[in-house]
């Protein structure tokens, strides 16, 4: 049932990567630029390791950091971060495009902590003191975040979504998650290029371009314009309801397809079909390098979770 | 409103997932117990993405703009397919633009998506008021509400995260008295999201009602055109 089920998301799935690459219309970046697995083609160590024992490895390495509490780890985690982004050969552009939302959160964290966690005080002038428990916990959380999210881009920018979704369907991904998973994954580019034309619209027709009038003089500070308001709301409306609709063809499409039918459940695969298709990469490693690469992940996971519990 | 990677202490990450692991499995079995559960998937998925989008969508607010959250409206529309849709949504934030992590899914979703099952029924609530008072009035009252509930309890639940996991140097009676506050400053967000959600609303019941529809309510299931759409499918 699965691999068929795999087989139709597929077929709604195979347009990602070309469909908005020629013709793309909007001076803004393109939402290719977005894409998780948008360098999965890349062949390198981590390209062709088997997915599953990737996505199993590269947990645990992700759990080992989040559960580091001192510094003297914090050198092995970015050494080992930064080997397994070297060896990935993902560009350096692909990270920090997603170092810039977070960045603004824990910037708050660094530029608040140091002035309030603890009691050592490093220097003072009237009542603001830099206490270093402050700075120890900055350097902790600013580390700890860098290499989670690093990895993280390892273990999912290097394979095709679709082969990550099947890896985790392997480790018990319900098949409902696994499909709204891949089809929002699917419909999500197509949706914020459908807002980015609405919203372009509304400004053409002069939604926050209009001069001052009589209405937005009075305008009191920190009180938000109910036309405004309501408009914002039609907007979203509007693009719930195109969204619903198409959401009704893709169905039909489906179920056409054969898409949740009973007589397809006999249809099941055994674990190995399934093995099969998801280490599909063009040149897969050897058993060996698999096994090395597993084997010397789970070390570093369970060395770090070790040190950082005794 | 999501915590990044690094922030929590693994106790606390490993303890998200614990929690939002049942959670997960109750709506899907909720879910599954409809007579074609794929049905949904489609329209959960196609507005999953369409939240996932709209929060991006920023509400002038002079002098500055804030975005909403909207997991009210989620919980409001999908019933209990919003608690999977938001899992999913957090994980794609995550992954693609950064905002969330991956060691905080779970907690990030119990933040984010029991507040939207509560709004659900809070949202349900219009069935028993639609005796007494008009579709109209039933539907915008308990949308507010719906959306209100969404925003304040995910607020609630994040103050008191940041602030009892991060060292912050406070003594419990600071931290207690720094979470209401916090929560209460967020009360003029909760309104506008109260707001935002009934004018939605409004909209989809003048423009498309059976968006509002939900396989949950008994009136509904036992709907004869419901029965016949089904089959029909």
């Amino acid at each position: 049932m699965f691999l068929r089920h795999v087989l139709i998301l597929h077929w709604l799935t195979r347009h990602i990567s070309t469909a908005h690459h020629p013709s793309y219309p909007y001076p803004y970046p393109s939402p290719v630029t977005l894409q998780i697995d948008a360098y999965a083609h890349l062949d390198s160590f981590i390209h062709r390791w088997n997915p599953k024992q990737k996505l199993m490895a590269l947990t645990a390495l992700i759990f080992a950091f989040a559960m580091v509490e001192t510094l003297t780890l914090v050198p092995v985690m970015f050494a080992v971060t930064v080997v397994l982004y070297a060896l990935s050969k993902l560009p350096l552009s692909f990270l920090h495009y997603r170092l810039r939302y977070p960045g603004f959160f824990l910037l708050g964290i660094v530029l608040l902590l140091p002035w309030l966690s603890g009691d050592t005080i490093l220097w003072q002038w009237n009542w603001l003191s830099l206490r270093s428990e402050g700075i120890f916990a900055v350097a902790l959380i600013t580390s700890r975040f860098l290499c989670i999210l690093t990895v993280g881009l390892v273990l999912l920018g290097t394979m095709p979504f679709l082969t990550t979704i099947k890896a985790m369907r392997s480790f018990g991904l319900p098949h409902l998650l696994a499909d709204m998973t891949l089809l929002t994954y699917r419909y999500l580019y197509d949706v914020a290029i459908n807002l980015g034309t609405m919203r372009r619209a509304m400004r053409l027709r002069g939604f926050g371009y209009s001069a001052p009038s009589r209405t937005q003089r009075r305008r009191l500070a920190l009180i938000p314009s109910g036309r405004e308001l309501h408009l914002l709301a039609s907007l979203t409306g509007s693009l719930f309801i195109r969204s619903y609709e198409q959401s009704e063809h893709i169905y039909k499409s489906m179920k056409l397809r054969g898409y949740g039918q009973a007589n397809l459940r006999a249809q099941s695969v055994n674990r190995n079909q399934e093995h099969t298709v998801a280490i599909a990469a063009n040149h897969p490693l050897p058993l060996w390098g698999d096994t090395l690469l597993l084997g010397g992940i789970l070390a570093i996971a369970l060395t770090i979770m070790g040190l950082s519990i005794f | 409103m999501h915590i990044p990677d690094g922030i929590l202490p693994a106790q606390v990450c490993a303890a998200g997932y614990a929690i939002a692991f049942p959670v997960t499995w109750y709506s899907l079995r909720k879910i599954n117990r409809q007579p074609d559960p794929t049905m949904g998937i489609p329209k959960a998925a196609l507005l999953t993405a369409t939240f996932f989008v709209a929060s991006s969508i920023h509400i002038p607010v002079p002098p500055t703009s804030v975005h909403l959250v909207l997991n009210g409206l989620l919980g409001a529309v999908l019933g209990y397919y919003a608690f999977p849709a938001i899992l999913i949504g957090l994980f794609f934030q995550a992954v693609i633009i950064g905002h969330g992590g991956l060691t905080t899914l779970g907690v990030d979703a119990l933040m984010m998506g029991v507040p939207a099952i509560l709004a659900h029924q809070v949202f349900q609530f219009r069935h028993v008021l639609s005796r007494r008072f008009n579709q109209r009035f039933s539907n915008g009252f308990c949308a507010f509400w719906a959306g209100m509930v969404g925003i304040a309890i995910a607020s609630l639940i994040f103050f008191t995260l940041i602030l009892t996991t991060i060292p912050s140097g406070f003594d419990v009676t600071t931290e207690r008295s720094a979470i209401y506050g916090l929560t209460l400053a967020h009360i003029p967000l909760a309104i506008l999201e109260g707001a935002f959600t009934t004018m939605l609303v409004l909209f989809l019941q003048r423009v498309k009602p059976e968006l509002l529809d939900d396989p949950w309510h008994r009136s509904l299931v036992s709907h004869p055109a419901y029965n016949e759409e089904i089959e029909r499918v």
